[in-house]
């Protein structure tokens, strides 16, 4: 039992009972900020030290090869055609790929999100279909409302168009390469052969309701007794993103937004495609400014091609 | 419990709570216009708008952004899609503006001549590089790219059966010409029953070689001898 204090009830005024809170209501937290850490120096950070592989700016260094110096576009694949080359009669698959309205629509910043990349737009949008946060968000960088937005990684600052440039078709040369990333057609739920390459099993000589099955899913006792993590089985196939690297574009037109890019592309017609220079190709030698124009000069820059 | 009857003092803090919440009621009570009270047929579905942003009341009337700041909205440019929505044509006409021209190629597949090339017509294919290759005509591929319209010719070289697909847009080909047109239309597009020795032409070389000694003007006796001769096999039936 607590010592009983020598103070009386009557000796406390009631007030005590029924605490005020002040006017100024006490301040809720509403936001966790983090607290600002210092790093420790127990992983040898410092001047005149070697920067260290497990940091963000290690993870650049060995990224800086390989990011593309300028931004890429998005693309509408419109659908696959042949170009005969008339001097060698040769016959070369390509993918009629369509630039529709692509806009820089935004910036990733280093100091500010870790990264470089810029945020491109395509299409557009009936602005009552759209939530008024995203029209808010569109309506502060001053672009127009897009469709399909998509981010494309650059090596540094100098990769960043002005906000709310017009990229056309003309960012990508004749000749040079590019990668392609697109979602690839979904095929549903994929059985084993379609879906792995299996063979399956004998069409007839006995068998008996199994000729596309899985058969066995893995040795027995001496296994575990289990089927292993990560077996592969039936299951979804495709929708996913894929990237297609190397492609040579063989024709370019501005005017219409077309470009033309050797072999296939991943996805359906009418699906988006992402297109960057290939990062195991050469840089294309051209000035960052090609292809990227000013919002509201599309109408001067075609004048002067013409 | 209304306005009008008497209001005793406050006997209690429940009977003014009471009383406050019945003249708030009154209050919020909407107003109809005496309009609608004379003709029933103009009465709203709902009440009209009111000042102040009341969201039940503005989406039933499809006004979603009354009350609420204005967000401006930039223009979007000029679309390509619009402007060209068939970007494959386009390349496609570019193309056969340079490999055929005159138009000659596309006039011979083009399904609006009655002078085209249909299966069971004998063709002779002049290539860039090569002999000339002939035969029959089984199968006109024409898919969703003009471009790639190819023909397939089946021959017999020395009774070997030979098939050769053709792009008819290719460079390699130099020129088709029609030998001989089919006797009686195919009833079918695709004539793969050719390949059965009972349905099989045969060989074409000797039809060939008299069409292309008539075009360089030669005698005319034994093409003349032979239009005449009934063939026994059944072309065109199954």
């Amino acid at each position: 039992m607590p010592p009983r204090s020598g103070l009386t009830p009557f000796a406390l005024t009631p007030r005590f009972l029924c605490p005020s809170v002040p006017r100024t209501f006490a301040r809720t937290i509403r936001t966790i900020q983090p607290t600002p850490r210092t790093r420790t120096d127990r992983f040898n950070h410092g001047a005149g030290l070697p920067i260290l592989g497990a940091s963000k700016s290690a993870a650049f260094l060995r990224k800086e090869a390989m990011l593309p110096l300028r931004t890429g576009a998005l693309a509408i694949k419109k659908g696959m055609t042949a170009i005969y080359d008339p001097a060698t009669a040769k016959r070369t698959a390509c993918t009629v790929l369509q630039l529709d309205r692509c806009q820089v629509t935004g910036h990733k910043r280093r100091d500010a999100h870790g990264y470089w990349a810029v945020q491109i737009g395509c299409g557009t949008k009936e602005a009552r279909n759209v939530t008024r946060a995203e029209r808010g968000n569109y309506a502060a960088q001053g672009v127009p409302i897009k469709r399909h937005v998509a981010e494309f990684r650059v090596k540094d600052a100098a990769g960043l168009p002005e906000l709310g440039s017009i990229v056309t078709a003309d960012l990508f040369q004749e000749g040079q390469y590019v990668d392609a990333r697109a979602d690839s057609r979904g095929m549903g739920f994929a059985g084993g052969m379609k879906r792995w390459g299996w063979s399956g099993q004998p069409a007839s000589h006995g068998n008996s309701l199994s000729h596309r099955v899985m058969g066995s899913s893995g040795a027995s006792q001496g296994s575990g007794s289990r089927v292993h993590p990560g077996k592969r089985m039936a299951g979804r196939m495709g929708g996913e993103q894929q990237t297609v690297q190397c492609l040579k574009v063989l024709r370019v037109d501005k005017e219409n937004g077309i470009v033309v890019v050797h072999g296939a592309v991943p996805g359906p017609k009418k699906g988006i495609v992402k297109l960057q220079d290939a990062i195991k190709k050469p840089w294309p030698q051209v000035e960052l400014s090609v292809g990227v124009s000013k919002m509201g000069s599309t109408a001067e820059a075609l004048e002067s091609t013409i | 419990m209304s306005l009008s009857a008497p209001v005793r003092p406050l006997a209690c803090i429940k009977q003014a709570i009471r009383q406050c919440r019945i003249e708030l009621q009154q209050t919020r009570r909407y107003a109809v216009p005496a309009t609608e009270a004379e003709y029933p047929s103009l009465q709203t579905r709902y009440p009209p708008p009111t000042p102040g942003f009341r969201p039940s009341q503005a989406i039933k009337q499809n006004r979603f952004e009354t009350g609420l700041k204005k967000i401006p909205v930039v223009p979007p440019p000029r679309s390509t899609t619009k402007a060209c929505p068939d970007p494959i044509s386009i390349l496609t006409n570019k193309q056969i503006s340079v490999l055929d021209p005159t138009g000659a190629r596309t006039r011979l597949f083009s399904p609006a001549n009655p002078e085209r090339v249909q299966p069971g017509d004998i063709l002779v294919v002049r290539l860039r590089t090569g002999d000339p290759v002939s035969g029959t005509v089984l199968n006109i591929r024409q898919r969703h790219q003009p471009i790639d319209t190819a023909i397939l010719l089946r021959n017999q070289l020395t009774r070997v059966g030979v098939e050769v697909w053709f792009k008819v847009y290719s460079p390699n080909v130099e020129g088709i010409e029609v030998v001989q047109r089919a006797v009686k239309r195919a009833r079918r597009a695709k004539l793969y029953y050719m390949r059965q020795p009972r349905h099989d032409v045969g060989s074409v070389e000797g039809v060939v070689k008299q069409y292309l000694r008539q075009r360089s003007g030669g005698p005319l006796g034994s093409r003349e001898a032979n239009t005449g001769r009934k063939t026994g096999s059944k072309k065109g039936r199954k």
